[in-house]
């Protein structure tokens, strides 16, 4: 059974004064069921990032509703949200890193410790605990993040462009392990992204938006069965998928 | 690789490290200079281009040093000093911090106080030594407060500026982590700002040690900068000369000691260094 875990109605969010105001998003109204992987894509300065930081509850919308299971959007352990740079903290472990969340949210140290190896594993750091992360490649940081963010095993994720600042190779792989770990634990995820090709490997659904001011130029679904691999993005269905997207962001210039 | 072997040293040596003599030719290049220094004091003597009153050769001095040292009155002054400088830095940090603490993350007190700070950066705070002496007195404690006043302000600045230079991104984090400003200030901005803080340490002490001679320069019955006015009146400049090698020892001492702690505290400022050059 499906439920739907986000609802949002006319959100719009307006920046700056009365001088120079920008209006960043426009009439976004869309729902997302639990469990599904749901990418946010557009240009630069279409306002997903936005879109994203209200989900989260760290910008609050100018007009319009936003509900997640309920609830009025603001930052709790049942939403974990992951940044473009890892922002892991220099003078930290990766283990430490990784309990950061625990030392915040009070979470029971043994336990937490216990978890955060086993994501540690999971990411493919194991062993790496006790490094800093100067001494981690740019994918590795990434790879501690999403183990920090799994760490108080949120139901949702909010993920913004976690990839983008990494090289293609790293970030397809990544992407894939992504999918496959937010699959294995059933995790709703709703990703920012500007690469069509990541979208549509990651994704059950795909809100295209526009740019200045960020509306909503589609949504496109993608019912590739799962896991998915580097070999679904040689097929034809796959390419048409790309197509589609693409006439949705042309048609919105 | 563990944290240790981080440390600058293996970082610079990433790059094809120097092999046998070669590894110490900046030691063996100061000592050299030293020599080289040495000799042209002695010259600058012996030839008559500086007075032996002014400058005494080494030698004099050198006798002069160890003949300090065994006089007890010298271990009562250095003591005098040794705790004028050390309370006054100590009080200092803690004043410049606290207020750096308070102005790096309270905007509105930050804005009313902004005057004042460029006031008092610009001033001289030398000019305040009489103004202590005569509320104070002779004694310690206004040596103490000469000293605070011209330590605790590098510390205000750089625990300010440090505060401020948080990536606003690792707040959103922490806010999306639920962190409460408590959690954000300890676990993310002071930790940010500690190298910044540790830089303002750094200098805060050398000023305490400022601060406190010329406080006994201006009035004092004890203490090294009374001991050093006093032989520089008697004209025995060998005996200045001492006292000032030995304020430099002091001061040497104190700056290793805070260098020491600053490794083991912002190891990761190393390792910062070791990433950029990824």
């Amino acid at each position: 059974m499906t439920t739907t875990l986000i609802r949002t109605d006319s959100v719009r969010k307006v920046f700056g004064g009365d001088a120079e105001r920008v209006t960043a998003l426009d009439g976004i109204s869309v729902e997302i069921k639990t469990g599904e992987i749901v990418s946010l894509l557009g240009s630069s300065g279409c306002g997903k990032s936005t879109f994203l930081n209200i989900l989260a509850g760290l910008l609050s919308p100018t007009g319009g509703t936003v509900q997640i299971d309920g609830h009025a959007p603001r930052p709790r352990r049942e939403v974990g949200m992951m940044f473009q740079r890892s922002l892991l903290f220099p003078w930290r472990t990766v283990l430490e890193n990784v309990l950061l969340p625990a030392e915040i949210m009070d979470l029971p140290a043994e336990v937490s410790r216990n978890r955060a190896e086993e994501l540690l594993t999971l990411v493919g750091l194991d062993g790496w605990g006790e490094r800093y992360p100067s001494e981690l490649s740019g994918g590795m940081q990434q790879r501690v993040a999403l183990a920090r963010v799994l760490l108080p095993d949120p139901d949702l994720l909010l993920l913004d462009e976690p990839f983008g600042a990494l090289d293609e190779m790293t970030r397809e792989s990544l992407d894939i392990e992504l999918a496959r770990i937010a699959q294995l634990t059933g995790k709703t995820v709703v990703l920012v992204t500007h690469s069509v090709y990541e979208a549509v490997m990651i994704s059950d659904r795909v809100f295209v938006f526009t740019a200045r001011p960020g509306r909503l130029a589609g949504i496109v679904d993608v019912p590739f069965p799962r896991p998915r691999d580097l070999a679904t993005s040689g097929t034809p269905e796959f390419a048409e998928r790309v197509a589609q997207i693409r006439s949705h962001m042309e048609t919105s210039l | 690789m563990t944290i240790d072997t981080l440390a600058p040293e293996t970082a610079e040596a990433t790059d094809s490290p120097p092999r046998g003599w070669r590894r110490f030719r900046g030691a063996i290049g100061a000592v050299a200079l030293f020599g080289l220094i040495l000799g042209v004091w002695i010259w600058a003597v012996e030839s008559g281009a500086v007075h032996r009153v002014i400058l005494p050769p080494p030698g004099d001095v050198a006798i002069a040093l160890f003949a300090t040292f065994g006089e007890g009155f010298f271990y009562h002054h250095l003591w005098v000093t040794l705790q004028e400088v050390l309370v006054g830095f100590f009080i200092g940090v803690l004043l410049g911090f606290s207020l750096g603490a308070i102005l790096g993350t309270w905007a509105l007190a930050r804005e009313i106080a902004m005057p004042y700070i460029v006031a008092f950066q610009g001033l001289p705070k030398i000019v305040l030594a009489p103004v202590f002496i005569t509320a104070f007195g002779f004694g310690m404690t206004s040596k103490i407060a000469m000293a605070i006043a011209i330590s605790f302000f590098p510390l205000l600045i750089n625990t300010m500026s440090g505060l401020m230079t948080v990536d606003p991104e690792s707040i959103q984090l922490m806010r999306s982590l639920t962190a409460s400003k408590r959690d954000i200030f300890f676990k993310l901005s002071v930790m940010h700002a500690m190298p910044s803080i540790f830089a303002g340490v750094k200098t805060s002490l050398t000023l305490a040690l400022v601060g406190a001679i010329v406080g006994e320069f201006v009035g004092a019955r004890s203490g090294l900068g009374f001991l050093l006015n006093s032989y520089s009146y008697q004209l025995q400049v060998d005996r200045v000369w001492a006292i000032t090698i030995v304020l430099a020892t002091i001061g040497i001492i104190l700056y290793i000691g805070i260098e020491y702690a600053e490794k083991k505290v912002v190891f990761w400022s190393a390792q910062r260094a070791v990433e950029a050059g990824m």
